[in-house]
């Protein structure tokens, strides 16, 4: 059964929230009633906030910045329980609620602290060897060629799926 | 958050957990069958030349 709930006057640029007969929740905005955001029946949220059209929002799953130097400690973070201290420039970034899978995707950003270290996700420091990244747990590390483990102030990540 | 846990690495180090907001949800985190011990964030050294010596002691 399709319903549809308006608010305000849609010939003069109201609200509308509607679900069709595929169970497809929309929301519809202006004068010229555009769908602005879908929830479909998988449980995709779709939505147009200045991109241009509707597509499939992918969200952040887990954010974390910290401080790897001195008292290692986290600034803020979404969705880490903690992080894990392994050794200079060795850290694990520990997911509260898991990921579905290990096919996630990580972004890894971090200061240059100052002498320019290169970063890497799934990686042992120690041994330079990877790490596979697990549902509730993603390993980093900072280092210097040449130098070994590197300690960074400023370590962001972001993990998509 | 001022208390960290901390527990022994395989290759004989040691390794801190640093919570994101409690002890309690970071317990989990700690790798199954591991000692471990719940330390006050003023007794891990802020000097970390020689982190990758540091041990753990029971």
């Amino acid at each position: 059964m399709a319903n549809t709930i308006t608010a305000g006057n849609a010939t003069n640029g109201g609200t509308a929230i509607s679900s069709d007969t595929s169970g497809t929740l929309e929301l519809k905005t202006g004068s010229s009633s555009t769908t602005a955001l879908t929830l479909d029946t998988s449980g995709n949220l779709q939505m147009n906030s200045g991109y241009g059209s509707v597509a499939t929002a992918y969200g952040c799953r887990a954010w974390v910045n910290f401080n790897g130097t001195g008292t290692v400690a986290i600034r803020a973070s979404g969705n880490v329980s903690s992080i894990t201290d392994n050794g200079t420039g060795d850290y694990t970034v520990n997911f509260t609620t898991a990921m579905p899978d290990i096919n996630y995707s990580a972004s890894l950003s971090f200061s240059r602290d100052p002498d320019c270290p290169s970063g890497n996700i799934a990686t042992n420091n120690a041994t330079g060897g990877n790490v596979a990244p697990t549902t509730t747990a993603l390993r980093v590390g900072m280092y210097l060629f040449g130098v070994g483990g590197k300690d960074v102030t400023y370590i962001n990540i972001a993990v998509f799926r | 958050m001022n208390q960290r846990i901390i527990y022994p690495t395989d290759d004989g180090g040691v390794a801190i957990i640093i919570p994101a907001e409690s002890i309690e949800t970071a317990m989990k985190d700690i790798p199954e069958g591991k000692p471990y011990k719940i330390v006050d964030v003023d007794d891990i050294p802020s000097d970390r030349t020689f982190r990758d010596a540091w041990e753990y002691t029971a």
